[in-house]
C-alpha cells in the first residue's frame, strides 16, 4: 500500500497506516469499478462448466469479467466455510456440492432466494422438484439454485449376467433378489455383486423414505437410527447377507482398488449416480465399452448421488448478489450450456426443460447402445430428497462404524443399532 | 575514535578465545540503552507474535465457551457458558480420539527412539567420510511435503497394488516369517485394525531421522575419556552402552522425547492426508484428537465444541509433557 | 586375534543395518521418482513398475496444463525465501533479547511464546484469516511469510544457541567499548550464530515449502497457489492424473533434497548445539 506524505503527528500515523489497508479493502468492494470481475469459486469439473458459459455471459454482460477459483472439493467447502464465518473476503458466486448443502443451508450464512430480485419461486416448474428441495431448509429458505443432478442409477455389467442367466428384471424387483442374483454371479463368474457392503446399506435405508422424513433423524430431533426402524434394520441384515456370501469386493469408491475392479470385471455392479457412466468411459474402465447397462435402482428405490448447487453469500453487497444471481441464473435456466455440461462433463441437468431434447434419446456406446439417458430422466423426476438435520454427517458415520463392527466382528445387529442411537441421541441437539 | 589496537586488545582480554576479533565499532549514532535494547530487539517478533499468535489463542479461548455454527457469521455466536467442555468430556468419540492419539503417540514414538539410538551409535561408531551423506539420506522424510507423501503412501498401501502387500506376498513364502503373516492381502487402509500400523509406520519413517540427528550430536559431546577408562576396567561394549553411552545421552533423551511427546499428541497431518478425506478411517481408527478436531469444527460445523476440545487438548499435551520432565527427573 | 575378527564382524554388522536403514528411508522416494515417469495405467499394474519409464515428459505436460505449475512453483520458492529472511532476522534479535538481557515479564513472555506451540495450527484458521483480510492481505504471498516469522521454535532454538555460543564478557567489552547496541548485535552476536542461524533457516525454509494450510486460507487465485496447495486441487476423487501427480510431488521435493544436501552439515550441528546445552 503506497503511503501519502503524512504531515500529522505520530499517533495518528500509526492508527492510519493501519487503518488506510482496511479502508481501502472495504472501499474498493463497495465502489462500483467500470471493469466488474465476477469471482466464482468452485471445484474440479464444475469449474470447466462455468469456465464454458463466459461467453454466453460476455453476451450478457459485456463489462463483467468472470474469474474463476478452483480449488478440490474438500477443501473449497472448508475455505467457504472460512470465508463465510467472518463474511469476508466472500466469492460472489459459489459452487456447493450436494453431500454439503445441507449444512450450509441449515445455518444463516447464504442468501434466501425467495424474495426479490431472485424469486425462485417462479423458477420452481423449471427445475427437478427435489433438486430444489434438497436447497430448502427448515425455515422454509431455497438457499441455493442447482445446476446439475445425480439421479441414481444401477449401472452392471450385461456380459456377467447373461453368463449367470439372470434377466435385468429378476435382477431389480427387491433387493432380496439382488442379493440372490449376486450370489448367482459369484458362482458363474467369481465376479463380486458390489464393491462394499456399505454400499448396500446406503441404498437400502433411502429405501421406502417418506417425504419430508429425514435419514437418520426425525422432526424434533428424535433419533430414527434403532433397533424400533425396520428400515434400518433390513438394510443392516442386507448388508451382512452380501458380506457373509463374500459377495462385495470389500473396495471403497474412488480407490485404486475399486477402479481396478472395474478393468478386470471383478465387479458386476455399482450403484451410484449416472455420471459414473461417463467416468467409466473416460479413463475409469474405457476397455469395458459396451458390457455395461444402466438400470433403475432396485425396488423402486430412488435416490441422488451428488449434484452440484450454486449459491450467494447472504452478507455479499446487493450488487455482488445481484450480479451473482444472474450468473447462476444463466447456468441454471439456458437449455444450450445445461445441454453442454451434460454432453461435455456428464453433468445431468437439473432443468427439466432439456429433458424434452432428442440428446437423451441417443444411444449411449459405452452402454452398448443403450438409450439410458431416459431412465435417468425417469429416476430424476422421481426421487424424494430426505429432510435434513444438522447431524447428518455425523449419524451417516457412526451408522458406518456400527455396520463395520457388524461386517468385521460379527457384531448383532440389535446391539450395533442401539449403540449407534445412543450415540446419535447425546448429540441430536448440537 | 577508537584505534583499531584498543579494540583488538578489549577483545583479547575479554579472553573469548574462541571468538573472532570483532571489528572496528563505528562511531554511535542511535543512543539505545541498554536497558531498552531487550524491548527494541524484541519489537518485531512481538509485533508479529500479538497479532498472528496470541489473537488466535484468545479468540479460541473466547470460542470455547460459545455456540458457533460459522457459516452463519460472527453475530451467530451465543454465549454457552461450560456446555461444550462438557460435551466434550461426555462425548465417546472425544476419549475414542484420544486413546488413538495416545495409541499412535506411543507406536510411533517408541520405536523412532528405540531406533534411532542404536542407530546413531553404529553410525557414530562407523561413517567417518560419509556421515553427512547418511545422515541426509535418514533426514530426507522429515523435509518431504505431507502432500506429496500422501500420494505415494496411498498408492503403496493400495490392498491389491500396494507395494507393501507385494512385498508381503513375497515375504509369505518364506517358511518361518510366513506363517506369521495372514493369509490374504491386508488392507491397510479400509480395515481399522490396520490403519493404525499404517499411520503409526508412516509417522516412524518421516520423523527416525530426525532423532538420529539429535542422538548423534549427544554422543560427539560425550567425552573419549569416559569410554577409555570403562574399557580400562573391563567393561564390555554392551556395559560400556549403559553406563556411559546412556547416561551421557540423557538430556539429548528428554530433548527428543519431549518433542515426540508433543507432537505425538498433536498428530494432525499423517492420519488426515491417508485417510479419505481426512475421516479418520474405518470405526474412526485413525482419527487422532487433533483430526476430530478438525472434523468438529470443518465437517460437523461446531467451532464452539472444536475450541473447547483443542484447549482439552492443550491441557493434555502440558500435562504430559509434564510428566515427562518429572520421569526423567526421578530416573536420575 | 579373534578379537580382531570379531571387530570385523561388528563393524560389517553395524554397516549392514545403517545400510538397511536407510534403504528404507530411500525407497518410497525411489518410487516417487520412477512413478513420475510412467503413465497412470502402468502405476496400477501388478507389480509396479520398479524402474524409470518414458512418460516423464508428458507427465510434466499435463501437470503444466493443469494447474500454473511453474508459476506455482515460484510462488513456493518466493514465500519461503522471504519467510527464511523474515524469521532468521526476527527470531535472532528476539532469542538474543531472551538469551543476554534481563528485562520485566521475561519469563512470562517467553513461556507464553512456548505455549502456542502447543495450539493445533489449524485453530488459528479462521481467526488468522479475520486478520489478514482486515488488513487486505488476501491473495497476497505476504499474508504467507509474515506471520510465520514470529516463529515460537524459532525463537526457543535462538535462545538456547545464543545462550550456549555467545560469551557474556564478548558483549562487555564491547559494551565497554562504546559499541552501540544494535552494533554489537549486528557485528558480534551475528556471526557467531551462523550454525544456529543455518538451521533455523533450512527449518523454515522447509516448513514454508510444504505448508498446505496457510495458503489454503489466504489464497484466491490459482496463480497465487503454493506447489503442494495446487498438487492437493489436482487430487480430485474422480480424476487423479497420478503419473502427473507422482511427477509434482517429486519436482515438490527436489529443491528441498539439493538444498538439504548443501547445507546438511550445519543444519546438523546447528540443530544440536542448541539442544545439548540445556
Amino acid at each position: 500500500m503506497p503511503r501519502a506524505p503524512h504531515p500529522l503527528p505520530d499517533r495518528l500515523r500509526r492508527r492510519l497506516v493501519v487503518g488506510v489497508p482496511a479502508f481501502a479493502a472495504v472501499a474498493g468492494r463497495v465502489r462500483a469499478a467500470p471493469r466488474r470481475t465476477l469471482v466464482i469459486a468452485a471445484f474440479p469439473a464444475v469449474d470447466k462448466i462455468v469456465q464454458a458459459a463466459v461467453p454466453a455471459w460476455q453476451a450478457l454482460q459485456p463489462g463483467v469479467e468472470i474469474k474463476v477459483v478452483s480449488r478440490r472439493s474438500s477443501d473449497h467447502h472448508v475455505a467457504m466455510t472460512t470465508a463465510l464465518s467472518s463474511a469476508s473476503d466472500l466469492p460472489d458466486l459459489f459452487a456447493v456440492e450436494a453431500d454439503y448443502i445441507g449444512r450450509f443451508a441449515l445455518g444463516r450464512g447464504l442468501e434466501d432466494l425467495r424474495p426479490a430480485p431472485y424469486r425462485i419461486d417462479t423458477l420452481r416448474e423449471h427445475f427437478v422438484p427435489y433438486a430444489l428441495q434438497q436447497a430448502s431448509n427448515p425455515r422454509g429458505e431455497v438457499v441455493a439454485v442447482p445446476s446439475d443432478i445425480g439421479p441414481g442409477t444401477l449401472l452392471y455389467r450385461h456380459d456377467l449376467l447373461q453368463r449367470a442367466g439372470l434377466a435385468e428384471a429378476d435382477f431389480t424387483r427387491t433387493w432380496e433378489g439382488y442379493v440372490e442374483g449376486g450370489r448367482r454371479i459369484k458362482a458363474a463368474t467369481g465376479a463380486y455383486l458390489l464393491a462394499h457392503a456399505r454400499d448396500m446399506k446406503d441404498i437400502a435405508i433411502r429405501t421406502g423414505l417418506a417425504p419430508g422424513e429425514g435419514l437418520y433423524f426425525g422432526p424434533g430431533n428424535t433419533v430414527a437410527v434403532g433397533v424400533g426402524s425396520p428400515r434400518f434394520v433390513r438394510a443392516f441384515e442386507l448388508a451382512r447377507e452380501v458380506r457373509r456370501g463374500q459377495l462385495d469386493a470389500r473396495v471403497s469408491p474412488w480407490t485404486s482398488d475399486w477402479s481396478e475392479g472395474f478393468r478386470r470385471g471383478g465387479i458386476a455392479t455399482q450403484m451410484l449416480g449416472a455420471w459414473l457412466a461417463g467416468h467409466l468411459n473416460n479413463w475409469l474402465a474405457p476397455t469395458t465399452r459396451g458390457l455395461w447397462r444402466a438400470a433403475q435402482l432396485p425396488e423402486g428405490a430412488y435416490a441422488a448421488y451428488g449434484g452440484t448447487f450454486f449459491a450467494m453469500a447472504r452478507a455479499s453487497s446487493a450488487e455482488s448478489k445481484a450480479l451473482g444471481w444472474q450468473f447462476a441464473r444463466l447456468l441454471t435456466t439456458d437449455r444450450t450450456l445445461q445441454l453442454a455440461a451434460f454432453r461435455q462433463h456428464d453433468a445431468f441437468p437439473a432443468l427439466v426443460d432439456t429433458f424434452s431434447d432428442p440428446f437423451f434419446e441417443q444411444p449411449i456406446p459405452f452402454l452398448g447402445g443403450q438409450a439410458a439417458r431416459l431412465v435417468w430422466r425417469e429416476a430424476a423426476q422421481r426421487i424424494a430428497a430426505p429432510a435434513i438435520h444438522k447431524q447428518d454427517r455425523f449419524a451417516e458415520e457412526v451408522v458406518n462404524t456400527e455396520l463395520d463392527k457388524v461386517l468385521l466382528q460379527g457384531k448383532d445387529i440389535a446391539s450395533a443399532l442401539g449403540d449407534a442411537e445412543r450415540l446419535l441421541q447425546y448429540r441430536a441437539h448440537r | 575514535m577508537r584505534s583499531l589496537t584498543d579494540a583488538a586488545d578489549a577483545a583479547a582480554e575479554a579472553a573469548a578465545a574462541k571468538a573472532p576479533v570483532p571489528r572496528v565499532p563505528p562511531p554511535r549514532r542511535l543512543h539505545i540503552s541498554a536497558r531498552s535494547v531487550p524491548y527494541v530487539l524484541l519489537l518485531p517478533f512481538l509485533a508479529l507474535f500479538v497479532v498472528f499468535g496470541v489473537f488466535p489463542l484468545v479468540f479460541s479461548l473466547y470460542l470455547a465457551f460459545q455456540s458457533w455454527e460459522p457459516t452463519s457469521g460472527l453475530q451467530a455466536m451465543q454465549y454457552v457458558g461450560w456446555d461444550n467442555f462438557a460435551f466434550a468430556l461426555f462425548d465417546a468419540w472425544f476419549w475414542k480420539a484420544m486413546l488413538n492419539t495416545l495409541w499412535l503417540a506411543l507406536a510411533s514414538g517408541l520405536p523412532q527412539h528405540l531406533v534411532a539410538i542404536p542407530l546413531a551409535c553404529f553410525i557414530h561408531a562407523s561413517f567417518p567420510r560419509l556421515r553427512n551423506v547418511v545422515l541426509g539420506v535418514y533426514f530426507a522424510p522429515y523435509i518431504t511435503s505431507t502432500v506429496a507423501l500422501a500420494i505415494v503412501f496411498t498408492l503403496f498401501y493400495s490392498t491389491d497394488y500396494g507395494l507393501v502387500n507385494s512385498l508381503l506376498g513375497a515375504l509369505r513364502e518364506w517358511p518361518l516369517v510366513g506363517a506369521l503373516l495372514p493369509a490374504q492381502r491386508i488392507d491397510w487402509l479400509g480395515e481399522p485394525q490396520y490403519i493404525k500400523p499404517a499411520i503409526a509406520a508412516l509417522v516412524f519413517w518421516r520423523f527416525v531421522g530426525f532423532n538420529i540427528v539429535l542422538y548423534l550430536a549427544g554422543l560427539q559431546a560425550i567425552p573419549r575419556d569416559l569410554y577409555e577408562a570403562a574399557r580400562i576396567d573391563g567393561a564390555s561394549a554392551l556395559q560400556r552402552f549403559r553406563h556411559v553411552t546412556l547416561p551421557g545421552l540423557k538430556p539429548m533423551i528428554v530433548f527428543g522425547v519431549t518433542l515426540s511427546v508433543i507432537g505425538g499428541l498433536q498428530l494432525f497431518e499423517e492420519p488426515f492426508i491417508l485417510t479419505p478425506d481426512g475421516r479418520g478411517g474405518s470405526d474412526q481408527a485413525g482419527m487422532t484428537a487433533a483430526v476430530y478436531l478438525y472434523r468438529t469444527a470443518f465437517d460437523f460445523n461446531d467451532f464452539g465444541a472444536a475450541s473447547a476440545m483443542s484447549w482439552l487438548l492443550f491441557v493434555a499435551v502440558a500435562l504430559a509433557t509434564w510428566l515427562t520432565q518429572r520421569m526423567f527427573r526421578s530416573a536420575r | 586375534m579373534s578379537s580382531r575378527r570379531a571387530q570385523r564382524w561388528q563393524a560389517a554388522g553395524r554397516y549392514a543395518l545403517v545400510g538397511a536403514g536407510a534403504l528404507v528411508m530411500l525407497v518410497p522416494f525411489w518410487f516417487m521418482f520412477t512413478f513420475a515417469t510412467h503413465s497412470r495405467t502402468e502405476i496400477f499394474s501388478v507389480p509396479p513398475p520398479a524402474w524409470f519409464g518414458d512418460d516423464l515428459l508428458s507427465n510434466l505436460r499435463i501437470l503444466g496444463e493443469r494447474i500454473p505449475f511453474w508459476r506455482n512453483l515460484g510462488m513456493s520458492l518466493y514465500v519461503a525465501l522471504a519467510s527464511t529472511a523474515l524469521t532468521l532476522l526476527f527470531c535472532s534479535m528476539g532469542g538474543y533479547a531472551f538469551a543476554m538481557f534481563e528485562f520485566r515479564f521475561k519469563r512470562a513472555l517467553f513461556a507464553l511464546v512456548l505455549g502456542t506451540m502447543l495450539l493445533p495450527s489449524f485453530m488459528a484458521m479462521i481467526p488468522t484469516f479475520m486478520i489478514m483480510d482486515a488488513l487486505g492481505w488476501i491473495d497476497q504471498p505476504r499474508a504467507l511469510y509474515i506471520p510465520g516469522a514470529a516463529s515460537a521454535f524459532g525463537i526457543f532454538l535462538m535462545r538456547q544457541y545464543t545462550a550456549s555460543a555467545v560469551p557474556r564478557e564478548l558483549i562487555e567489552a564491547a559494551r565497554i567499548d562504546g559499541c552501540g547496541e544494535l552494533g554489537i548485535y549486528a557485528r558480534i552476536v551475528l556471526p557467531l550464530l551462523k550454525p544456529a542461524l543455518g538451521t533455523l533457516g533450512l527449518v523454515t525454509f522447509v516448513s514454508s515449502w510444504n505448508n498446505f494450510i496457510g495458503p489454503l486460507i489466504v489464497m484466491r487465485s490459482p496463480e497465487n497457489y503454493t506447489l503442494p496447495l495446487a498438487l492437493r486441487s489436482l487430487q480430485s476423487p474422480a480424476d487423479a492424473e497420478w503419473g502427473a501427480l507422482m511427477a509434482g510431488a517429486a519436482v515438490a521435493t527436489l529443491p528441498l533434497l539439493v538444498l538439504f544436501a548443501l547445507s546438511s552439515r550445519q543444519l546438523i550441528s546447528g540443530l544440536t548445539a542448541g539442544a545439548v546445552k540445556q
